[in-house]
């Protein structure tokens, strides 16, 4: 087991590699980067002071090369992704070429409110869908299962995006019961513990509704159809014979084989916990790392887009790893070798 | 005709007995083709003109100019106004109009209203207008016909690739199924919107080069299923009798795995379909799709959310006909799901 992690753990290196060298050579080919973006504001402010330069770069060919140097466009692709490789290897991620602030203060700052929703979102589904699922599998092709189904279906069917603006406009626009987006209300720091507290699941409700939505589905299928296998195998039908009630097999017996599908999907949601969903995010207006993500992509700054890209693939591939160790730990059966 | 065999024809009848999904794949299949002969049905060209004892069908082919029609402008007839003329006068001319009368990209702005507008039995703008003064009902239309056969191309080269590298990796194992699992581990972690929007910021994108990134990026996820479910049945007896007569490796997956795997394929073909139809649906929104004017869900998406409750006939119509279609996918899904995996469950009470 632990020669299995440990391979695992070396196989992550070469992936990371690929993964954050390909971005990185996007985004070199991409223009718009920080050096035009600097020429088209020293532009507006030569403009503004009345200049009429506009076909002129205002910057001198000098000046130009110092900033490419400044921010390694003079090298070629591979060095300087070396060279950034380097700096990550020992924690820096850089600068943003947008704030001028390090990359780490800025991914730090938004990322308490994405785990706030991840873990949130994690604990509501959980605790919804395996009574769901458990449920339906005992009330199986009965009423509440079959309208229970049509219910999840058309959840699943329904994009978790649409359905925040769906979630938007009745709620908050329309019957105005919810705020519009953001996290905290306007008077958020006069308010009191409780008050705080009130006002951050007041402004949560939606937008956790809209997270929930996207696994929500798969979870409870995935309980009420691993329930019904077990439900269906032989070591029930022995607990049975031998006198064990129905309640008693399905609860001390199939059950807890049952949650073996769920612990696999765990580590998935380790990356969705702290990335969220930009478009969640960007439709509630919540400064998270999903927003700050999309942002700082639209904007072109490409330190804090290589940023949280080594944060999210770190996180998935770990998080690959867990859902393994976590099938492992429930499942004795399961040997990695 | 294709011969089935007797699994194949027992698999389509437990299809249809699943009301659910196999009423959903007729309404799909219907509305695929009404989609295409749209033209005829939301169109700003008239169906049928009678002008003096002449016939004239405009749908299809080259404009008409307006002189053809006694009008005095040599630019593509406006038959909306021809048949109020035609009305008025008392001669047999005629004009029949699309149940729809406007096309997509048509602005058509009214005097003292600003547009959106909501929607109006009588001018025909049934749906309303969007914030350009286009017809929403027609949008929907041409959009739908848009992103359909935007995910069916999408889905149909992805497929190819996943299968053929799926299987491969299945097949051959060793060094080569190590190789492309890293490529798929590197695939799967680069988030595909972002280098979507990335790319999409170089080249305008249009449809044949929005198609070409996302296929680009969108390949894995076949080639996973592929590669497991080959990987179990390269180890059943039926192959190594196939390899035992001599046949080739490209024979042996191509006439004897794949026909095996089929299922598996066809499974997963409906959550395909609405998954590119959500993709292109979300970049659209956040503008990164098919650049404007085109007609498109997530364009009308994106101003349902801006004017909210202002405007809610574009709101209520575009995430109405979303739904719509994506719940039936989705039906169609479970159900071709449940005809190739019948899990019949006996319990014990």
């Amino acid at each position: 087991m632990s020669t299995y992690i440990i391979r695992r753990l070396l196989l992550i290196i070469p992936t990371f590699i690929g993964i954050t060298l390909m971005v990185f050579t996007i985004t070199r080919f991409v223009p718009g980067g920080p050096i035009e973006r600097m020429i088209a504001e020293a532009q507006q402010s030569s403009m503004s002071k009345g200049y009429n330069r506009i076909k002129e770069s205002p910057l001198s060919e000098s000046q130009l090369l110092e900033l490419k140097r400044f921010y390694g466009f003079d090298k070629p692709v591979i060095v300087s992704y070396c060279n950034w490789f380097a700096n990550v290897a020992v924690l820096d991620l850089g600068q943003s070429t947008r704030y001028y602030e390090p990359v780490w203060g800025i991914i730090k700052s938004k990322l308490p409110v994405s785990l706030f929703y991840g873990i949130m979102a994690i604990i509501l589904t959980y605790s919804v869908c395996i009574p769901l699922g458990i449920l339906k599998a005992v009330k199986h092709r009965t009423a509440i299962d079959n309208v229970t189904s049509i219910i999840v279906f058309i959840g699943y069917a329904i994009p978790n995006y649409v359905l925040a603006i769906i979630l938007l406009m009745v709620f908050s626009s329309w019957l105005d019961i919810f705020p519009l987006g953001g996290f905290t209300g306007n008077n958020f720091h006069t308010l009191g513990f409780l008050g705080k507290t009130g006002d951050i699941f007041y402004h949560a409700a939606l937008p956790l509704i809209a997270y929930m939505a996207g696994s929500f589905a798969v979870m409870t299928f995935m309980m009420k159809n691993a329930l019904l296998d077990n439900m269906a195998s032989d070591f029930i039908r022995t607990a049975i014979a031998k006198g064990q009630s129905y309640k008693g097999a399905i609860f001390h017996h199939a059950l807890r084989n049952s949650l073996i599908p769920l612990a696999t999907h765990f580590g998935n949601n380790i990356s969705l916990i702290l990335m969220g969903s930009y478009l969640v995010e960007k439709i509630f207006n919540i400064d998270g790392m999903g927003l700050l993500g999309l942002d700082s992509v639209i904007e072109r700054d490409y330190p804090v887009v290589m940023g949280i890209l080594v944060i999210s693939s770190l996180l998935f591939m770990l998080g690959n790893i867990l859902s393994d160790i976590c099938v492992a730990i429930v499942d004795p059966r399961v040997k990695f070798e | 005709m294709i011969r089935f065999n007797p699994l194949t024809i027992e698999t389509i009848t437990r299809f249809k007995r699943i009301k659910r999904g196999y009423y959903s794949f007729i309404i799909m299949a219907a509305l695929i083709v009404i989609s295409l002969l749209a033209e005829l049905f939301v169109n700003s060209r008239a169906l049928i003109v009678k002008y003096n004892g002449e016939y004239f069908f405009p749908t299809y082919g080259h404009i008409i100019p307006g002189e053809k029609f006694g009008l005095d402008y040599d630019y593509e007839t406006n038959y909306r106004e021809l048949k109020n003329k035609f009305k008025i006068s008392s001669d047999d001319n005629f004009v029949i109009l699309p149940p729809v009368p406007y096309n997509p990209y048509e602005i058509e702005l009214k005097e003292g209203a600003y547009p959106p507008l909501p929607p109006s039995m009588s001018d025909k703008h049934y749906l309303g207008t969007d914030k350009t003064g286009r017809d929403v009902a027609a949008r929907l239309i041409y959009g739908f016909r848009i992103a359909i056969f935007f995910s069916l191309i999408l889905l149909f080269f992805n497929y190819i690739i996943g299968i053929t590298i799926g299987s491969l990796m299945g097949y051959i194992g060793g060094k080569f199924d190590l190789f492309f699992q890293r490529i798929i581990e590197i695939w799967d972690n680069i988030p595909y919107l972002y280098a979507i929007i990335i790319i999409s910021s170089i080249i305008i994108p249009n449809f044949f080069s929005l198609l070409g990134i996302m296929i680009f990026f969108g390949w894995i996820g076949m080639t996973w299923y592929m590669r497991t479910s080959v990987y179990k049945e390269k180890e059943r007896e039926y192959v190594l009798a196939a390899k035992a007569l001599g046949a080739s490796t490209s024979r042996i997956i191509v006439r004897h795995i794949l026909p095996n795997t089929i299922s598996v394929i066809i499974t997963f073909i409906p959550f395909s379909v609405a998954g590119g139809i959500t993709a292109l649906t979300a970049l659209d929104y956040l503008g990164f799709g098919i650049p404007a004017p085109t007609p498109s869900w997530g364009k009308l998406l994106a101003e349902a959310s801006e004017y909210n409750i202002n405007a809610p006939w574009i709101g209520v119509s575009v995430i109405s006909a979303l739904i719509f279609i994506l719940v039936m996918v989705t039906f169609i899904g479970e159900a071709v799901r449940e005809a190739f995996d019948p899990k019949q469950y006996s319990t014990y009470e």
